[in-house]
């Protein structure tokens, strides 16, 4: 194929030193735009383009309606996880594409608004919200449209207490007996990850036990090959036996238990006929209150942003979350339907983790790093 | 007036070509720098500081150095058995085996993912990595027997019966020792340098098939998108950087070994003489015999799955013959676009980087040829050049698309249909170059000057002697363009992602992990037709191939 | 009618220098040299092939030292028969000219009925003879022939050689030859110059 390439191969080398050196002396002038809500500019370009991430369920239907209603366009960007949308934010940060971002929640938002990439929404027909759902943030640049509870689920079929015993401390997991057959998606990429990982934190300062902290218990899981996924669809579809991923091509099924939603097992039952073998595991301080929000994006068309806000908060849309998105409506008064067993086996912790969005804030990028470094030393 | 133009054509080729090629990769590499801080011992200890990146590299090496042994040990008796003894439908047989090598490697990591729920394989740790080495082999076979294959049926029989009768050669080990060996090692080798290559870069794959294990490849794909940001994520800058200077490293020391092996090949590589009597293996069947199953298989299972669809009532799943997967695929839908969308993306892009490659790479050749003579220096250096993307990975040619033009300037990047096809093009061109370039070489200049002598025309004599006498190299290499092009999954990946402008390949991708039941099936059927068509092209391309070349294209 | 004026060229070692040569309308000339003594780089300057280092080429009293080969209806027949194997005996010919000649043509070289016949079939002398058919073809002011008979075997060799000079004798079409064998020279041409 190649020629006579010992020459070549020098020139190869030198061309990409040349490359490497020549970068160093270069600086690129990076203009960052100064973010003042009031002067906010805008065009209308009767498009509404919104970046989210494959597991928010925004049906066709939903997206037709909105369509019909207000003759805006509507385009999907479709990324894979939260962590994906705050990079795309990021990447075209002062010249945005994206209108709206719908799936940043409460362990992203912060670092969001701190690097200004969005907008104060001009929606207007906000409807009364549910407190708990306010609580992490409660501010005009991004409004809560889902919540639930992150939790650990395990498989009762196998978690049977004869085979394995079920948890009743995160400690257990670290037994011998748990070796490899646990997965938790990655706090560096995925929102369930982080607020697992924000739990833990919790978790492990209230445990009366000043000798070991939250990294202490993450390198010993990782010692016990704790299963550590990209995304949450990944760990539940692929790893986890308890769910629907056994059906789907591609399932491991190598774990029985895994992090995702407290009211995830209702949503088996709900799927099945009133049946599951999934079932939420309720340990005090182990559960975290996720919200998530849609925001305007800075740079985009916030007319459409702004409507699809209201939109996604009206009654006949929001509530239908359970069964079209799967997680909690935000609504006041609003809860899971009783059908199909879904609220039945949905489970509300007793005593989810505190820690506040201040906390959350001031603190997740040192957590990821703690995180990192835990993972990689165990 | 047509020598004028002929400059300003081969000045613009090359401008064209370092504008494209050259300059998205370094303003990246420009500004990941900028971003990760220029101490380069920081890029090589992030590859170890981090948990995303730990164990890549090693993996990387592993999994590449053990396929690669699987593959020439799978290959060399195919191989033999192709080139020592007669086979009906011999040239068919040979079309089967060397086909995997031109399906997209997404098409190949689906179809292997469908072999293992068949036989339930995935559950076990241990099967999935045999399967990830199992299916590089699958797809590097073709490089084994097409090196090795001509060497071995064009060999002059009086060669080995003269070895029978010297005293080094009375045992057949002996004669492996003395004769097939050094005979057939720089072909084995070169097989083996470029499978290597592939494993080492190889990304859907990975992706597919493991349980989150990763190339250097491959993770650079995944946390590709938040890179090149001021401030933010600043590790993971550190990483593409130590990642991509090992991968580039790599593959440049495989290239160079590559060159000098194919070099002392070609001095090996007996002319053709008249065809040679070969007799029948009586036990080949059960090296071919399982080799062909081998090959079709994992095709086989796509189309097979794309008719399959899954019900499932409680604990129960049943599964029934039906179209709706296809219809699912081809459905107009606002959360997932739909096959047609995807597939006129994908012919027009790869038609659109035909257009553009091709006359680039031509000019690009030609520019080359013609300088060898008037000077050969700047000739090596525009050479080197063109070869410069080889050592550079699909996904670092994404990333330098993404990092080096649309981070540059997203207004006008971003939006833009065309984007994707810059990738392609960078992907291809070089290839072009590959295939017409010793085209061109092998044309005698009195082809030429005759025409001269006659009074024809430049003009005419391009038209009807030069492209004329280049047909087939310019057949095989549009048909690679449009083959490449429409299979690209590691570029596009990075670039089309955050964009609408879904292609084939990643479209089998994104549908696959969409939730419903259907939408794996849906996949399949998406990734049929992007098996089918690479099956005509190749076939097409298979009638232009000269009998002999035993290269890779 | 041709005029070689102070030929000089070198080519890693010099090969000829002060070279001067008169062609008279219709006469054809032999120039013989040992092999490397820069015969066939003599007849590719002439027709344009290479450039000269120093010298003029005047033809029917026009300068045509920086003619383009194209331009200058100097025909040449290379030692090997330079035939294009992705075109028929036909056309290989339509190259030389567009006309119905092509059967005269070919007539006229002794392959009546060769026209579809594809090159790599022919035999060493056949292909000789469309290459001498098709140069003459496009009507050169002057041929120039690099060895044509040297691939061939002796007695076909004698053969073409007298057909040739009858052939250019008959249209009065003046020649240039270049060959090491004396022999060669002395029946083909009308008067013979060493290099």
């Amino acid at each position: 194929m190649v020629k006579k390439m010992k020459k070549e191969f020098a020139c190869c080398l030198l061309v990409s030193m040349m490359m490497v050196s020549g970068c160093l002396t270069e600086k690129i002038d990076e203009t960052i735009d100064d973010l003042v809500t009031d002067d906010y500019q805008f065009v209308d370009d009767g498009e509404l383009i919104i970046v989210t991430y494959d597991v928010s369920g925004l049906t066709d239907t939903m997206i037709s309606t909105f369509e019909n209603d207000t003759g805006y366009d509507v385009k999907l960007i479709k990324l894979d996880d939260a962590g994906s949308i705050l990079d795309h934010l990021m990447q075209y940060k002062g010249v945005q594409i994206a209108d709206l971002a719908l799936g940043l929640d409460n362990t992203y938002l912060q670092t969001a608004l701190d690097n200004g990439v969005l907008v104060e929404h001009i929606a207007q027909n906000i409807p009364e919200l549910d407190e708990k759902a306010l609580i992490p943030y409660d501010g005009p640049y991004a409004v809560p449209f889902d919540q639930g509870y992150m939790c650990l689920n395990y498989d009762t079929q196998i978690v049977d207490g004869v085979n394995y015993t079920v948890p009743t401390s995160l400690w257990d997991l670290t037994e011998d007996e748990w070796k490899g057959k646990v997965v938790f998606p990655s706090p560096e990429t995925s929102s369930p990850g982080r607020a697992f990982m924000t739990a833990t934190t919790d978790y492990f300062a209230n445990d009366n036990d000043s000798t070991t902290d939250w990294t202490d218990w993450w390198s010993a899981m990782a010692a016990n090959d704790v299963i550590i996924t990209s995304g949450w669809g990944e760990a539940y579809e692929t790893h986890y036996t308890g769910g629907y991923g056994e059906w789907i091509d591609g399932h491991v099924g190598d774990a029985h238990i895994v992090v995702s939603y407290c009211h995830s097992p209702g949503v088996e039952s709900w799927y099945n006929g009133n049946w599951t073998k999934s079932a939420a595991l309720d340990l005090p301080r182990s559960a975290f209150h996720q919200v998530e929000y849609a925001a305007a994006v800075h740079g985009g068309n916030l007319n459409s942003s702004s409507e699809f806000i209201e939109y996604l908060l009206s009654e006949q849309v929001n509530n239908n979350m359970p069964t079209e998105n799967f997680m909690y409506p935000v609504l006041n008064g609003s809860d899971l339907p009783e059908d199909g067993g879904y609220r039945y086996h949905s489970v509300i912790p007793a005593h989810p983790a505190e820690v506040s969005a201040e906390e959350i804030a001031q603190n997740m990028e040192s957590w990821l790093e703690d995180w990192n470094r835990a993972m990689v030393d165990a | 007036m047509l020598e004028m133009f002929k400059k300003v054509a081969n000045a613009s080729a090359v401008t064209i070509f370092i504008l494209l090629i050259i300059v998205p990769l370094w303003l990246a590499l420009d500004r990941l720098i900028w971003v990760a801080g220029p101490d380069m011992t920081n890029w090589f200890s992030a590859l170890n500081e981090n948990y995303i990146s730990k164990e890549v590299v090693g993996f990387t090496f592993l999994q590449a150095t053990l396929s690669t042994i699987l593959t020439v040990f799978i290959g060399l008796p195919i191989a033999w058995q192709l080139g020592r003894y007669e086979w009906p439908f011999q040239s068919f047989i040979k079309s089967i085996l060397t086909m995997p090598f031109v399906m997209p490697s997404i098409v190949a990591a689906i179809g292997f993912l469908n072999l293992m729920e068949i036989y339930d394989l995935r559950s076990n740790e241990n099967t999935w990595f045999t399967i990830l080495i199992l299916a590089h082999a699958w797809f590097n076979l073709s490089l084994v027997i097409r090196f090795c294959e001509p060497v071995l049926s064009t060999l002059d029989p009086r060669l080995e019966e003269q070895i029978k009768l010297l005293p080094n050669g009375q045992s057949f080990l002996d004669r492996i020792k003395h004769f097939w060996a050094p005979l057939l090692l720089p072909s084995v080798a070169a097989a083996a340098c470029m499978t290597f290559v592939f494993s080492f870069t190889s990304f859907a794959l990975v992706k597919l098939i493991t349980l989150g294990e990763n190339t250097i490849e491959s993770m650079m794909a995944s946390i590709g998108s938040s890179a090149g940001i001021e401030g933010y994520q600043v590790s993971r800058n550190e990483i593409i950087l130590g990642g991509s200077i090992i991968q580039f490293t790599v593959l440049l020391i495989s290239l160079w070994l590559m060159s000098y092996l194919q070099q002392k090949r070609q001095s090996l590589l007996p002319k053709a003489s008249e065809k040679i009597a070969k007799k029948r293996s009586r036990y080949g069947w059960f090296v071919v015999g399982p080799a062909i199953i081998f090959a079709i298989a994992p095709l086989l299972a796509i189309l097979v799955d794309s008719f399959r669809v899954q019900t499932r009532e409680q604990d129960n799943v049943t599964e029934s013959w039906s179209t709706e997967g296809w219809e699912y695929a081809f459905k107009e839908t606002v959360s997932l676009s739909s096959g047609w969308d995807a597939l006129i993306n994908s012919l027009s892009y790869a038609f659109v980087t035909l257009a553009i490659a091709l006359p680039l790479g031509w000019i690009l050749a030609q520019t080359i040829k013609d300088l060898e003579v008037k000077s050969p220096k700047l000739a090596r250096i525009i050479d080197v050049t063109t070869m410069l993307p080889f050592a550079v990975s699909s996904v670092m040619i994404g990333l330098g698309v993404t990092i080096g033009m649309i981070k540059i300037n997203p207004e006008f990047f971003y939006q833009l249909w065309f984007t994707p096809v810059i990738a392609h093009v960078m992907i291809t061109t070089p290839f072009v170059v590959r295939i017409i370039l010793p085209a061109l070489r092998s044309i005698e200049p009195a082809y030429d000057e005759c025409a001269m002598t006659l009074g024809v025309t430049p003009f005419k004599r391009l038209i009807s002697i030069k492209i004329p006498m280049l047909r087939g190299s310019i057949i095989i290499a549009a048909i690679f363009t449009l083959a490449m092009s429409m299979g690209e999954f590691g570029a596009s990946w990075v670039v089309t992602r955050n964009s609408d402008w879904t292609t084939l390949p990643i479209m089998i991708d994104t549908i696959r992990e969409a939730y419903k039941p259907i939408t794996n099936t849906a996949s399949n059927a998406i990734a049929s037709v992007l098996m089918l068509i690479a099956l005509v092209l190749f076939t097409w391309a298979e009638k232009f191939r000269p009998k002999r070349d035993g290269g890779m294209f | 009618m041709l005029e070689c004026i102070d030929f000089e060229k070198s080519f890693e070692k010099p090969l000829f220098s002060g070279f001067n040569l008169q062609l008279k309308p219709g006469e054809i000339v032999a120039i013989t040299g040992p092999s490397g003594s820069g015969k066939t780089t003599l007849l590719r300057c002439i027709c344009g092939l290479e450039i000269l280092d120093k010298g003029r080429i005047i033809l029917n009293s026009e300068e045509i030292t920086d003619v383009k080969p194209e331009r200058r209806g100097i025909g040449l027949i290379f030692q090997k028969p330079v035939l294009y194997p992705h075109l028929s005996v036909e056309g290989n010919l339509k190259l030389g000219s567009k006309n119905k000649e092509i059967f005269d043509a070919l007539e006229e070289v002794g392959l009546q009925g060769f026209n579809q016949r594809r090159v790599e079939t022919l035999s060493g002398g056949e292909g000789q003879r469309v290459a001498l058919a098709r140069a003459l073809l496009a009507n050169p002011t002057v041929l120039l022939l690099d060895e044509p008979f040297s691939s061939i075997d002796d007695d076909l060799s004698d053969r073409l050689v007298s057909e040739v000079r009858e052939l250019l004798k008959k249209r009065g079409c003046p020649a240039i030859l270049v060959t090491h064998n004396k022999k060669i020279a002395e029946n083909f041409a009308d008067r013979v110059v060493s290099l």
